[in-house]
């Protein structure tokens, strides 16, 4: 393993290009001023940090991979696959043409598209995670889709840590070239038992007028720490649709930012995460509405049993010229246990005339109302809260923007609370 | 079998300090079917709630279903006792199609898949309610559609003793003949149905073996089908008159928002 300092930056540039070295040198430097967040910033309130990022070293080579997992066996029919273990990129396959695959620590590191598309949107001045991800990730994959293209079935990137002890900082980048159509589904996941810091970076730059769907699925092992920064910055008449799934990490956090810089473009995020023993899922979101006649939908559902925690964050931000934007923000949570904790945050910023927002939240167990009507058809009450739990979290999985997931995910998340349940825990 | 689908005796109930029932006593034969008329805020609905089993009363007295005793259960074991509910205001249950939620009731019985589709089949034709299996439970359902939903589920789950909660109001008249051909459908030798209403315009289209009248949380006359057209005639005043029953301490001014709509002062 190779610590976080100087000399991994300095060895790792011996090999890579000078924009690439250039770009971790300036990701070092921001690393070196920035301290582990405390508590006592509002941005990480909820969240308790007890380790340095100096204690966990960077993976010399790829470890052995994962075996298989529920949600990508569902996706049989794919267009491309990219693996991507402890940050190494280690297998990529896609066929069709216009699409293309790339890795920085490849033979093609000084291909001038990696060049154009990588480490550019997410900056490392964010905090010392993205700091450190901008210095010492150790390659990066790119997923460019050319002009016009339109590829009908999803890219799967399998995202894994398989280290104990390691911080692993997996990078993709997606470039949806004018007019490009894509989905992507992004698994992330670790074995449960090994600590780890993992730090992904998933950079999505979408054209005008072209469509990006893409949901990532974290069921990270239970030990490990998953601090994910993403970034979408959409042009004219484009259309990115986001799904996220969390299910397992000790904490899981998402940075997750939006861009709608082009006129007419617009972007939606579906989400649901269930928190269990003593999870912590932490979402913050920012869309951005810069272009006129933007839109944007933000629909979060959380559940959180045992003592889990979860925040939701999300600020709605309007920017003077983006007149005519329509934007809402719907976030709801169920807390099934006495211990367990969600707290919600919508937030509106709104610095123009002439848009439609609407923002809702609610925290609560389950409501009562609903128990007696099933009841009152005979459900157990126990029967009554899986199917209220299924139907809760159903009405998101339909609407995850890239189907074939539906089951595995639908499973997951039941087996979370059936499991609770058996167990008396809620 | 006993012979009484639904045998209520002395049945009071009360939230805090407030008594609703009175001590109603009540019987359904197997085969009948009843109404249970009153006025606004006599006991209806918390009679329906008591026998359905909501924990915001005290009750005290008895009730039994086909001669077991109900008040001491839960409220889904009343309901697989045979007890069945169709609300006022049947609640949205969004994510849970109609279809599962039956699905997962029939399993609840100890039904066989096959069972529970065909019947969910049948009563769906029955009951012109296909396009609706698929979709959440009464979610974005008109008024007369959400009554319609209940009476489907009836049938699907076939209980013992039916207790229809003001399954009329809100309804347009064409909504109102539909709900009330489904309850006549429903009748037969093995049910029970006491169908609760504060007007008599569904009696136009159901024929009711016995009526009764509530008042004040007591049940204050029982009477043959010809009970109705007496009632629109006297009308509540002119029973408590008659009866010289005093009106309730806090009087009759005080109108909730909901009274609005559901009395229709041009229904007699």
């Amino acid at each position: 393993m190779r610590p976080l300092d100087l000399t991994t930056v300095e060895r790792a540039a011996e090999t890579a290009p000078s924009w690439l070295a250039d770009l971790r040198q300036n990701g070092f430097e921001y690393f070196e001023k920035l301290s582990m967040p405390t508590g006592a910033e509002e941005e990480w309130r909820y969240v308790d940090l007890d380790f340095e990022l100096t204690d966990f070293g960077i993976p010399d080579v790829a470890g052995v991979p994962l075996s298989g997992d529920s949600v990508l066996s569902a996706l049989t029919d794919y267009a491309g696959i990219a693996r991507l273990i402890d940050g190494f990129v280690v297998d990529l396959f896609c066929d069709v043409p216009g699409v293309t695959l790339l890795n920085a620590a490849g033979q093609a590191a000084d291909d001038s598209l990696l060049e154009q598309s990588l480490g550019l949107m997410i900056s490392p001045n964010l905090d010392i995670f993205a700091a450190a991800h901008q210095a010492f990730a150790t390659d990066g994959l790119l997923l460019h889709v050319d002009r016009g293209v339109a590829v009908d079935r999803p890219i799967i990137i399998d995202m894994q840590v398989t280290q104990a002890d390691t911080i692993s900082f997996p990078h993709l980048s997606v470039v949806l070239d004018t007019n490009a159509e894509a989905s992507v589904v992004v698994v992330m996941r670790s074995q449960n038992g090994q600590r780890n810091v993992v730090v992904p970076h998933l950079e999505l730059s979408v054209g005008d007028g072209a469509r990006l769907n893409l949901v990532t699925s974290q069921h990270w092992g239970d030990t490990t720490t998953a601090v994910t920064h993403q970034k979408m910055v959409l042009g004219r008449d484009s259309t990115g649709r986001l799904g996220e799934v969390g299910l397992g990490a000790k904490l899981g956090r998402l940075d997750l930012n939006v861009d709608l810089i082009g006129n007419g473009s617009s972007s939606e995020l579906v989400g649901l995460y269930f928190g269990d023993d003593r999870q912590v899922f932490d979402y913050r979101v920012v869309i951005n509405h810069h272009g006129k006649n933007t839109r944007s939908d933000v629909f979060l559902k959380g559940a959180v049993e045992d003592e889990a925690e979860s925040v939701f964050s999300g600020l709605l931000k309007i920017w003077p010229d983006a007149t005519r934007t329509s934007t809402f923000e719907t976030n709801r949570n169920l807390v099934l246990s006495d211990g367990a904790k969600a707290h919600s945050v919508p937030n509106l910023e709104i610095l123009c005339d002439d848009v439609v927002c609407g923002h809702g939240s609610t925290v609560g167990p389950l409501e009562e109302e609903h128990m007696y009507y099933l009841m009152s058809r005979g459900l157990s009450r126990e029967r009554a809260q899986r199917v209220l739990i299924r139907g809760f979290f159903d009405e998101m999985i339909q609407r995850l923007p890239v189907s074939g997931l539906e089951e595995p995910v639908r499973d997951a998340v039941s087996a979370k609370f059936v499991t609770a349940q058996a167990e008396g825990r809620v | 079998m006993s012979k009484l689908a639904l045998d209520i005796n002395n049945l009071e109930a009360s939230v805090g300090t407030i008594e609703i029932l009175k001590g109603v006593n009540l019987e359904v034969p197997f085969g009948e079917v009843h109404a249970l008329m009153g006025p606004n805020g006599s006991g209806k609905s918390t009679l329906c709630h008591v026998l359905t089993g909501r924990s915001d009363y005290t009750v005290a007295g008895e009730a039994l279903i086909d001669g077991e005793s109900l008040l001491d259960k839960a409220v889904d074991v009343r309901s697989r006792m045979g007890l069945m509910q169709a609300f006022q205001y049947p609640v949205e249950v969004p994510g849970v199609g109609l279809a599962v939620f039956m699905r997962e009731s029939g399993e609840e019985r100890g039904w066989t898949a096959d069972e529970i589709e065909a019947r969910i089949m049948e009563a769906g034709d029955q009951y012109d309610m296909d396009r609706f299996l698929e979709r959440s439970v009464n979610n974005d359902l008109s008024g007369g559609e959400k009554k319609r939903s209940e009476v489907f589920q009836m049938a699907v789950l076939n209980p013992k003793v039916a207790v229809l909660d003001e399954i009329d109001s809100g309804l347009d008249i064409d909504a109102v003949r539909e709900v009330a051909e489904g309850i006549e459908r429903m009748r037969g030798p093995e049910v029970g149905v006491l169908m609760i209403t504060h007007y008599s315009r569904i009696l136009r289209y159901v024929t009711p073996d016995r009526i009764h009248v509530m008042m004040d949380g007591r049940i204050v006359e029982s009477g043959g089908p010809e009970l109705s057209a007496r009632l629109e005639d006297e009308g509540y005043e002119g029973i408590r008159e008659r009866l010289g029953i005093e009106a309730p301490a806090e009087g009759k001014a005080e109108k909730r928002p909901s009274d609005f709509f559901t009395e229709t002062p041009f229904d007699v």
